[in-house]
């Protein structure tokens, strides 16, 4: 029961979505193998089971969204997979290669952008250029392209504290993707801003993903906008954490929010979300 | 929708404050002050000069002092002790708290020694500052060191502890490894705004240290403030106090300047 082989997870209609058989590591850019997480109790029992037994992968060049009610770990499990958090059993498979701590071969973005305040703009994108082994003028030319690619080219002097969130989750994302990584971790990056900029994030965010070729894997608690991004959403369920079914979303892009394939695909991950444990 | 919020960096907002609102407050504030010479100075009428001096002999103490070249050698005495027991004092205090406040191995090995040693006023360590260095300028110097020192360690301890975990984190997903990288690249940043209100604060403090300091027979102007009062002469007392108050609005509008300057990235 335990692996999930993304390549053949994908009829959604009938199969469970957890195909048996092991993860095929060499072909994904990053795969989860049975990973588990226990917080110790106090003492006296208690122990919590976060996740268990969650096995996934993402295929290199991927859009995979994670979804599922609040309390099932989504963040816990994100957290491992960057490196951030151990976990109790399992592992994190990097192409092939298993995950022990932050890396830069992915890059990770939060909900609430984290940046640097006293970096500016151009500085903040920079940050993980200044530990690699590139030129100053490699750098300066990475750094204009990521602003570039974002559209913030005009704030390249300006600190964060004069950016709206939309513009904030922007300088976070060039940040991220200034080091080249082959994989993008998200958590809920667009929980943050209103719903109009959500949706312009959402399409910059495609665009960017078209034009790089990155694999992302992008934790959000909304269906809709998991079914508009993804090419696959794993759908979680909580008590313990664990892949209740993965979904293949088979709609050609740009998606509508009026189509009524998409009204499906957001009808069917909101049935599984809520389909109790 | 999202750059009517956005300015370019770099503006003098710094100086907004020094405009037209700021005039109105000089003025209300030269009115305060000339008030209080009004009411001290009919109070000093009906009171001895060694109980309370008018503002006109205290006026006339400190030219004269002034003029004799006496309160230019004594300020200059305590500038000896101020600057190098200011400087040991806050480098030694931001320096551990950084360190302590970072490291939770070094926070364990001193947390108990630094609780001892806390408490203890600086002018209950002139025994300390006679035996170690002299009744000269390092031992006033060492004085205004521990006081500075205290100030800075908590200000920094607690700055560094404020540190966000998620900055870190950030950091490390972008190559951030090791202490020392960390430190310097993430925590020192982040904590400066603590650091400098600590440092700011330390530098006012050692200027009332300046008097503890000099309590042993080092000359300098806490001296001369010990001796005029010994001597009942009040308004020379006053003159000398005065002198402390100017040294210490210059260090801190200058510090002032230096810290807006140095956190221009603040909202």
């Amino acid at each position: 029961m335990a692996g999930v082989n993304g390549s053949d997870a994908g009829d959604a209609d009938d199969s469970p979505g957890r195909a048996d058989g092991p993860p095929e590591p060499e072909a994904a850019s990053v795969a989860l193998d049975g990973v588990g997480k226990t917080y110790p109790g106090d003492g006296d029992g208690g122990a919590v089971r976060a996740l268990d037994d969650v096995s996934f992968s993402v295929a290199d060049g991927e859009f995979v969204c994670l979804v599922g009610p609040s309390g099932c770990g989504k963040t816990t499990l994100f957290r491992i997979a960057a490196g951030l958090t151990e976990a109790t059993d399992g592992r994190v498979l990097l192409d092939g290669t298993e995950v022990t701590g932050p890396t830069t071969d992915m890059g990770v973005v939060f909900q609430e952008y984290h940046l640097f305040p006293w970096l500016t703009v151009a500085e903040n994108v920079g940050f993980g250029l200044e530990r690699s082994d590139r030129s100053p003028a490699e750098r300066e030319a990475r750094v204009d392209e990521m602003l570039d690619l974002v559209g913030l080219t005009e704030f390249r002097d300006a600190y964060p504290k004069s950016l709206s969130g939309g513009m904030k989750q922007r300088v976070a994302i060039a940040r991220s993707l200034a080091v080249d990584p082959s994989l993008l971790l998200m958590d809920e990056p667009f929980g943050a801003v209103d719903a109009q900029t959500r949706e312009m994030l959402q399409r910059e965010l495609l665009d960017v993903w078209a034009s790089t070729g990155k694999t992302v894997l992008f934790v959000t608690h909304d269906v809709a906008e998991a079914v508009t991004l993804a090419d696959r959403v794993v759908v979680m369920a909580a008590d313990p954490g664990r892949v209740r079914e993965i979904v293949d979303v088979d709609v050609e892009r740009p998606r509508e929010r009026g189509d009524a394939a998409f009204a499906e695909y957001v009808g069917r991950v909101r049935e599984l979300i809520g389909a109790g444990p | 929708m999202a750059t009517e919020t956005a300015s370019p960096v770099g503006e003098g907002d710094a100086f907004a404050s020094a405009g037209l609102g700021d005039g109105r407050r000089l003025l209300r504030g030269a009115v305060g002050v000339a008030a209080f010479l009004v009411v001290w100075h009919a109070v000093s009428l009906t009171q001895d000069p060694f109980v309370l001096p008018s503002p006109v002999a205290v006026a006339g103490a400190f030219a004269s002092e002034l003029a004799s070249g006496d309160m230019t050698a004594a300020l200059s005495q305590s500038v000896r002790h101020w600057v190098p027991g200011t400087i040991a004092g806050t480098g030694l205090g931001v320096a551990a708290g950084v360190a302590f406040g970072w490291s939770r191995l070094l926070d364990d090995l001193t947390a108990p020694l630094v609780r001892t040693l806390r408490p203890v006023p600086p002018l209950a360590l002139i025994g300390f500052a006679i035996a170690w260095f002299g009744i000269n300028d390092w031992g006033a110097a060492f004085i205004i060191a521990v006081g500075a020192f205290w100030i800075n360690f908590y200000a920094a301890y607690g700055a560094v502890e404020g540190v966000s975990e998620d900055l870190l984190d950030v950091g490390r997903t972008l190559g951030v490894r090791g202490d020392l990288d960390a430190v310097r690249s993430i925590v020192l940043p982040a904590s400066l705004p603590g650091i400098m209100t600590g440092i700011r604060t330390g530098l006012g403090r050692c200027w009332m240290l300046v008097v503890a300091s000099e309590i042993f027979g080092v000359p300098g102007v806490g001296r001369e403030i010990i001796r005029a009062s010994n001597n009942l002469r009040v308004d020379r007392a006053i003159a000398y106090i005065l002198v402390l108050s100017l040294m210490y609005l210059l260090v801190d509008v200058a510090f002032r300047a230096v810290e807006r300057r140095a956190l221009a990235w603040r909202a």
